[in-house]
């Protein structure tokens, strides 16, 4: 088994031999990548390839069953129950689905996001959520209820929520797959954006549009497994 | 603690409905638990009033001189319970009787000895404790020289007395049995807001929020249906005892005594009580919720 050398300064997501099984069957087999910092990675292959259930590993909605993984410098495979908040928040997480709560506006969906992450001023959580639904261009609905919005403005509202805290890393599970060409591009856009401005990005797709866009690395799963290990080409 | 109560003041305000219901569970259960706690406070005072408007008639043995009289009267006093003592002569009585039977007075006509005693009439105080303190005190004026016998209500009263025990004894087992089905209903309502509210838990976790974060303004909020839903509870029945009291003091069933509502002492426990109880609900029912 080769042991990969490890800088913490230039890599920011490591996997290795990381699997994740649901009894029988395994999701995930031996998965293996580098994601440098700064990066703008894809993860790509089929449905049903294993691309959510690895994102959801990056951000521990589930636990991996073997391997480790090592994201923004914490250790997934030893961490305590505790530090998983303190994980979660240096991440930006969006969903294909949007996730966001349908009974607070907009405003409070965004700034839910600073309030967990102990930013007290009022003043400052308007501000920082009044820019931030600027750049989405969505100041004027930040009063809005998620289900009057559409679903452009929806992923919209999601990306601003993923960007507001200013994460290391913003994980992007299918952003696009429900939305017309035209909302898909400006996520898109705006996911290059916070990427210009420092944050790694880390996008799952099967969307060739989306993938001939470039990028700094892509891996492609297929029925768990990787097809192209160490895939990060930066 | 703070933003806490704050987000959870928000979020007691944003989810009126289902809060709404939950309160509506609570203010009923408060109501019937109240309801019974009042009309116990009631029947106890009316059981009071009762006992102190009872007497206790000791009959003098014939040809018991006023000096013996005089001696027995100023022992009685000396009991604790007593009230006032009062001496009713078997001429006073006879005279009382021929009043109270009118027109059937001629059937007294025909009497030549007065068949009544003297007696000693016993007025009980307020603080006479139970019908086996009323016992003791008749006992132990019975057995006094010059006295041959004693009267009181002694069967109505154990009689009442009983009954009066039978029916708190059985109102304190169906106010603990009320009480546990309500912590049930209450949990499982809040238990159904906080499954509504699913979503909303698993986003705040996915995002970064800590237990802390989540689970002490559900406290909040819980403590906040409980005061609430008690707070309705004991104004509805407030408004039930405004409306009903003036029916019954025009019924004339309020002679012997005045009807109150619940003291302060007792109607702030009651809003801690079910604010506990909310607080509690909002407790057994958050721990699955923080798996997530």
């Amino acid at each position: 088994m080769r042991k990969m050398l490890f800088d913490p300064d230039q890599i920011i997501i490591r996997m290795y031999e990381v699997s994740k099984h649901y009894g029988d069957s395994d999701a995930l087999v031996n998965i293996t990548f580098d994601v440098h910092r700064n990066a703008f990675f894809f993860i790509s292959g089929p449905s049903g390839a294993g691309k959510s259930t690895l994102m959801k590993l990056l951000y521990l909605g589930e636990h991996m069953s073997g391997g480790y993984a090592i994201v923004d410098g914490m250790n997934l495979s030893r961490i305590k129950r505790s530090q998983v908040p303190m994980l979660r928040r240096r991440l930006g997480i969006i969903f294909q689905d949007y996730r966001l709560i349908p009974g607070r506006s907009v405003f409070d969906n965004i700034g839910l996001v600073l309030e967990v992450a102990g930013v007290r001023s009022r003043k400052v959580i308007r501000d920082r959520v009044m820019n931030v639904l600027e750049r989405v261009g969505l100041a004027d609905r930040h009063d809005a209820f998620p289900p009057t919005l559409s679903g452009g403005e929806q992923q919209r509202v999601a990306v601003a929520r993923a960007m507001v805290g200013k994460p290391s890393i913003i994980l992007a599970d299918e952003p696009t797959a429900s939305l017309d060409p035209e909302a898909a591009e400006m996520i898109f856009d705006l996911l290059v954006s916070a990427h210009a401005e420092g944050a790694t990005i880390v996008i799952t797709t099967h969307d060739r549009y989306l993938l001939s866009k470039g990028c700094t690395g892509i891996v492609y799963l297929k029925d768990g497994r990787c097809v192209n290990p160490y895939g990060d080409r930066q | 603690m703070k933003d806490a109560i704050r987000r959870g003041f928000a979020d007691f305000l944003n989810y009126r409905y289902l809060h709404g219901i939950c309160v509506a569970t609570i203010a009923l259960s408060v109501f019937v638990i109240s309801a019974f706690g009042l009309f116990l406070l009631n029947a106890g005072d009316l059981m009071d009033s009762w006992k102190r408007g009872m007497r206790i008639i000791a009959y003098l043995a014939p040809g018991a001189g006023e000096d013996a009289r005089v001696q027995i009267m100023n022992e009685i006093r000396t009991y604790p319970g007593v009230a006032e003592v009062e001496y009713v002569s078997g001429q006073e009585a006879l005279e009382w009787l021929r009043n109270e039977i009118g027109r059937q007075s001629a059937l007294l006509d025909g009497i030549v000895d007065n068949p009544l005693p003297d007696a000693v009439e016993v007025s009980l105080s307020g603080d006479i404790d139970g019908t086996a303190a009323i016992a003791a005190l008749a006992s132990q004026i019975e057995v006094l020289p010059g006295v041959a016998d004693v009267e009181y209500a002694r069967q109505w009263l154990e009689r009442f007395d009983g009954i009066y025990n039978l029916f708190r004894l059985t109102s304190m087992v169906l106010i603990g049995l009320i009480v546990a089905a309500i912590m049930m209903i209450v949990a499982n309502t809040i238990r159904l807001i906080l499954y509504s509210r699913i979503e909303e838990i698993k986003i705040t976790r996915i995002i970064g929020a800590d237990d802390a974060f989540i689970k002490y303004p559900l406290y909040f909020e819980g403590g906040m249906l409980g005061f609430a839903g008690g707070l309705a509870g004991l104004m509805m029945l407030y408004a039930a005892f405004f409306i009903t009291v003036p029916q019954l003091s025009s019924a004339g069933m309020m002679v012997f005594f005045q009807v109150r509502f619940l003291p302060w002492g007792l109607v702030l426990l009651i809003l801690l009580v079910s604010m506990t109880v909310g607080w509690i609900g909002c407790y057994l029912s958050i721990r699955r919720f923080l798996k997530f």
